[in-house]
């Protein structure tokens, strides 16, 4: 039996006339990191909550570990932690790790998940008295108050700061590292980028693309090539007629040497772009290939499925 | 029973939460037996309320214990479950293999811990400062009926906290706390009402819920009728609970 975590069959939920999740089709695997990326109001909230069962879609099937997401539940398969989940107040941080022990039928030992989760000093503080990182810490030890085997996340970095959000990260990858399938809800693109090994892109409520950081930035076709060009004007038809490029920019080097430029290019094949520059006779120095950065990739894929719906 | 195992945690947290919040049991605890002081504490002890064959003190007594436990089952918990759903910390329960009716079933065993010292106090005042005598059963069977009876108004409570929000909760839980006290005769007998007004409050379950008290005092069975008009608010509240309850659910 080959087991699947979660599987999305063409679900769909609408607020009135906003579909907010439209013919979603996903299924993720054991020991997966996932980053749902997308930006605000996307639907990754309303997918999660789907997931969790705290939505009913309007039409499509939504499992988890093959049963609905309330019998996974139960079972204690799932820890989750809400971008809107609230605390109880005037309780103890221990006393609410406690309770979220007592919840799941198997739990850690409390100790346990207090260090875990980095608030074994705070563990007697009042609940009410958090700042915004500590409340999130202690959001993420009820999830992660036992033994559960996908953990979901949504955004939980917010209210974090640099330091802080590094430590989280670290002990997310150890939960990921054990087996577990951690899924979670970002818009901090360099969070998907660095921690994922998967990236599922969002944009209104439609699955717009899914494979790893490296594949989406290949999916949005970008590479990106700088080089410089001394002597001379810069005949910029000949660049533009390069292949496979997508995107030209020409600038003054500002060199000593007065007269260079400094051209950019973004092309979604740099191999054939930079083969034909060279057979063009152009003699460019200081070339420079790099990948764009996820966030540039994900604004380039935005972009182009906003043009294909305009049309 | 497998459900009540899993709502133990939620039940021992709620209870903890609820004795250790000071200003509200100094509230539903203390504040009953004040008022009992200030209604019964220049009264005679032999005259007799209009109506009744009780005298005032013996009267009022269970007024307040009844008001006691109105207070500590249906005050804390409306505000509170309507903040709590605000808050998402209902959501975030929703996610634990708690039952649904854990939440509910742990905020009135919250209440009904409250509820119990309010009724006592109010006994232990009267039959120190005002010499209320009655035989040992019918201590027994007051605080029984008494706390057993404030289950109709926990319902209330939460049906309320599901059905206000926000700024709403308050003002209509203090309507709803006052109108059912007054109109119950909880603060004044019901028979120095005019008779159009003494009509209505016949109804209201308050006036039921306190009239159960009455008859054990005067070692009665208690009236059908007022048993019959409990039993039919504690239905419509907990119909009206479970059903804004499951309106909230889908809605989240």
């Amino acid at each position: 039996m080959t087991t699947t975590v979660v599987g999305f069959d063409q679900v769909s939920k609408s607020y009135g006339s906003v579909r907010a999740v439209d013919g979603l089709t996903l299924t993720l695997y054991p020991g997966q990191t996932v980053a749902l990326l997308g930006p605000n109001g996307a639907g990754k909230s309303t997918t999660l909550d789907l997931l969790l069962g705290l939505k009913q879609p309007d039409s499509g099937t939504v499992r988890l570990f093959g049963t609905g997401p309330r019998e996974a539940i139960v079972a204690g398969r799932v820890g989750a932690m809400l971008q809107s989940g609230g605390l109880m107040d005037e309780v103890t941080v221990a006393e609410l790790v406690r309770l979220a022990c007592d919840l799941h039928p198997r739990p850690y030992k409390v100790s346990d998940v207090l260090s875990r989760a980095g608030i074994t000093q705070i563990a007697d503080r009042k609940v009410d008295k958090l700042s915004g990182g500590q409340a999130q810490r202690v959001r993420f030890a009820l999830a992660t108050a036992g033994d559960s085997d996908l953990i979901v996340l949504d955004e939980p970095t917010t209210g974090m700061d640099v330091t802080t959000r590094q430590a989280f990260w670290a002990t997310m990858r150890e939960q990921a590292d054990q087996g577990r399938t951690v899924l979670f809800a970002t818009h901090y693109l360099e969070e998907a980028d660095a921690i994922a090994d998967r990236v599922l892109v969002l944009h209104r409520g439609r699955l717009l693309a899914d494979g790893t950081a490296a594949e989406i930035k290949a999916k949005a076709g970008v590479r990106r090539i700088s080089f410089d060009l001394s002597d001379g004007p810069v005949d910029e038809a000949s660049l533009r007629a390069l292949p496979f490029l997508t995107r030209l920019t020409v600038s003054n080097s500002g060199s000593a040497a007065g007269s260079g430029h400094t051209v950019r290019i973004q092309s979604s094949d740099a191999d054939a772009t930079v083969h034909a520059l060279y057979g063009g006779g152009l003699y460019p120095r200081n070339l420079e290939v790099a990948g764009l950065g996820l966030e540039q990739a994900f604004v380039a894929i935005t972009e182009a499925e906003e043009a294909r719906t305009a049309c | 029973m497998l459900n009540t195992f899993a709502s133990r945690g939620l039940i021992r947290l709620e209870l903890t939460r609820a004795l250790r919040n000071r200003k509200f049991l100094f509230f539903s605890v203390l504040y009953p037996s004040l008022l009992f002081l200030l209604i019964a504490g220049s009264a005679d002890s032999t005259s007799k309320v209009d109506g009744t064959g009780l005298t005032l003190p013996a009267y009022m007594m269970v007024s307040m214990a009844s008001f006691g436990a109105l207070t500590a089952v249906l005050m804390g918990n409306s505000e509170r479950i309507a903040k709590e759903r605000e808050s998402g910390w209902v959501r975030q329960l929703r996610l634990t293999a708690l039952p649904g009716h854990g939440y509910v079933l742990a905020k009135t065993a919250g209440a009904a811990v409250v509820s119990l010292p309010s009724i006592v106090v109010v006994f232990v005042v009267a039959a120190v400062v005002k010499d209320v005598r009655l035989d040992a059963w019918q201590w027994l069977a007051l605080t029984g009926a008494i706390w057993a009876g404030s289950l109709v108004f926990a319902a209330l409570g939460v049906a309320l906290g599901y059905l206000a929000s926000g700024d709403a909760v308050r003002p209509i839980t203090m309507i709803t706390y006052f109108g059912l006290s007054i109109l119950g005769g909880l603060w004044m007998p019901t028979t120095s009402f005019p008779t159009w007004l003494q009509d209505i409050a016949d109804w209201v379950p308050t006036h039921a819920y306190a009239a159960l008290g009455q008859a054990i005092e005067q070692s009665q069975a208690p009236h059908a009728k007022d048993i019959a008009v409990l039993a039919v608010f504690f239905a419509l509240f907990t119909g009206g609970a479970a059903w804004l309850y499951r309106k909230d659910t889908l809605k989240a």
